[in-house]
């Protein structure tokens, strides 16, 4: 999955947004109920490191609640550390089993159009 | 990096090695098991990029390996085997991979393909009902946190004792299906949480449960001894720790990759994170993979278990049973005694996408097999075929006992959903004589005979590089997917 955004912390939204597509097809992209919410705090060595443990944490709470997450507060948000509040929604089946986001080619940066961008590569 | 077919010398016809002179971070010299025109399409991605990576990790002994059925992954290559010293060369979760103990099992029938095939196509339909599988989806057996802990430590015994499975099986699998070394309180709760409902699923992707006969066989001695017959009907099924295994690599990749620093060790890719096997992370993660091997073992004991009630429920109580052949890992790390230029070392053998293939004369082996080499069973792409080889001691000098594990992927599930239309794979196959029933076209699709490497092709190299003898080919029938 390759994501771009104008800010580091709409590269995460995107990121998020973009998994929870692949999880259900197109299911970010709609009005869904939120029926469940998470609180994450994450610490990392590098903003990469950082996005792939986020979007890792999410994934994991994805399966153990049986829930989707397109929605998310940050009420700290660094280079190296996030704490936040996820909102989703329950699901009954989902379209692709992601088993993990890996740190395989991932960089965060910013590109020629000084948008910021990254390579994100899910074992599936 | 950049690797060129110059830089890439000739040991024989099926042994390739990339010398340590050609990257200075190389500790050890990269060899590649495959024929020539193998190594031409294993040369199309970056798999002897991460081949080379790999030779660089501290402690490795004699050469970083890769197998014929070799392609990129994410990190390690899979089909890739890398040994270090024991006990304190590296230890790295990548380098067995997020599907712990991702393996393969065959159980054998006392039914011919002859007798039952105007049956296959309720079998299948049987088996799709009795062995949930596909996204996400649960299985029949919630586990309390007890059971969790039980099934964590004695792996498949587990089921065994609760009615999920057959005494005899147990010497009929690697490691007699339980690794002593686990400790459950290694593995996180996020991760046991996952796996409460897991027990008896094969969940997606390449996973499956499907039904073969015996089409040919190569060595009559070893298939005698294995229980092997032309024309048996045998049932394949390979699926690994669910998504308990996938956290446990999640969690400690990320650990070890934050402590790694501590231990002065820097990789070429964030993948191979790794640290000393007898630091503290080392030993944790050890112990938590081995709980999830242990997992995935209870796994595919009790998806054995649904195949024989589904069984039982098509042709009834009074036909024979389904017996359990054998059962191999593909992802784990082990403790193995093995020579390296000529001297006797304990060595962790890193298999990720690579199968133990032990030969004549080791002693786990159940009686039977004792003098044949262990069974190793290759399962092909869905539609073409598989093979059950035997190891042999050659295994033990090229490749630290190790053999290949499947046909290989040639192409990206993208590219193959892109490319394949499965509503009309699914009517090919059906004229073939192999009824597929599946969650999904999607999955059809993605596990097409065309995204993966000539199965034949990679036997072929394996038997004529001697580290695994052929012993019989299986042709599939019913293919059941997530």
């Amino acid at each position: 999955m390759k994501i771009e955004s104008s800010t580091v912390e709409q590269l995460f939204i995107a990121g998020m947004i973009g998994m929870g597509n692949i999880l259900k097809e197109g299911f970010c992209d709609k009005d869904n109920p939120i029926d469940c919410k998470s609180k994450i705090e994450i610490q990392a060595m590098d903003q990469t490191c950082l996005l792939i443990d986020f979007l890792s944490e999410i994934l994991s709470l994805s399966y153990a609640e049986k829930s989707i997450y397109c929605k998310v507060e940050f009420s700290l948000f660094t280079s190296n550390r996030i704490k936040a509040d996820i909102f989703g929604s329950h699901i009954s089946k989902l379209d692709e089993e992601i088993k993990a986001v890996t740190y395989h080619e991932a960089q965060v940066r910013k590109n020629r159009n000084q948008q910021w961008e990254t390579l994100v590569v899910f074992d599936i | 990096m950049k690797i060129n077919k110059t830089d890439i010398h000739r040991i024989n016809d099926y042994l390739w090695e990339i010398p340590k002179s050609f990257n200075q971070k190389m500790r050890v010299p990269a060899r590649v098991l495959a024929s020539e025109p193998l190594l031409d399409a294993i040369m199309e991605d970056r798999s002897l990029v991460q081949l080379v990576n790999v030779a660089s990790l501290p402690g490795i002994q004699g050469a970083s390996l890769v197998m014929p059925d070799v392609h990129e992954g994410y990190g390690f290559p899979i089909g890739g085997v890398a040994a270090t010293l024991y006990p304190d060369g590296a230890i790295s979760p990548g380098g067995i991979g997020y599907d712990i103990n991702c393996g393969v099992r065959l159980l054998t029938s006392h039914q011919n393909i002859g007798d039952i095939k105007d049956k296959l196509e309720i079998l299948s339909k049987e088996m799709y009902a009795q062995i949930p599988s596909g996204m996400g989806k649960g299985g029949q057996i919630n586990l309390s946190s007890e059971e969790m802990e039980e099934v964590l430590l004695k792996g498949a015994e587990w089921a065994v004792n609760h009615g999920y499975g057959e005494k005899d099986d147990l010497a009929f699998i690697e490691s007699n299906g339980r690794l002593e070394s686990a400790d459950a309180s290694m593995v996180s709760e996020m991760a046991k949480k996952r796996g409460t409902d897991q027990l008896g699923t094969i969940g997606s992707g390449n996973h499956f449960v499907e039904v073969d006969y015996v089409e040919e066989i190569y060595n009559d001695e070893i298939a005698k001894a294995f229980g092997l017959y032309k024309g048996q009907v045998v049932v394949l099924i390979h699926t690994g720790s669910r998504g308990l295994g996938h956290q446990v690599a999640t969690d400690y990749i990320r650990l070890i990759m934050n402590v790694m620093p501590n231990y002065g060790i820097e990789v070429p890719d964030r993948e191979l994170a790794c640290v000393p096997f007898n630091s503290k992370e080392g030993q944790n993660y050890f112990k938590a993979m081995c709980a999830a091997a242990n997992y995935a073992w209870c796994n595919r004991e009790i998806i054995s278990w649904e195949a024989r009630t589904a069984w039982k429920n098509i042709f009834g109580k009074e036909v024979e049973p389904l017996n359990l052949m054998y059962d191999v890992a593909h992802n784990i790390a082990k403790i193995e005694t093995h020579f390296v230029d000529g001297e006797e070392l304990n060595l962790i053998v890193h298999r990720k996408g690579a199968t133990r293939a032990f030969g004549p004369g080791f002693e786990e082996l159940p009686i039977n097999y004792m003098a044949m080499g262990q069974p190793v069973i290759i399962p092909g792409s869905m539609g073409t075929c598989s093979y059950v080889l035997a190891g042999t001691a050659k295994s033990e000098e090229l490749t630290f006992g190790s053999c290949c594990h499947g046909a290989g992927r040639r192409m990206s599930r993208t590219a193959a959903k892109k490319q394949v239309n499965a509503p009309v794979l699914k009517k090919q196959l059906r004229e073939k004589g192999i009824y597929v029933e599946a969650g999904s076209f999607k999955g059809i699709a993605e596990e097409a005979p065309i995204a993966y490497k000539d199965v034949n092709m990679v036997v072929d190299t394996i038997s004529a590089s001697e580290i695994a003898k052929k012993v019989v080919k299986l042709r599939p029938v019913a293919v059941i997917k997530g």
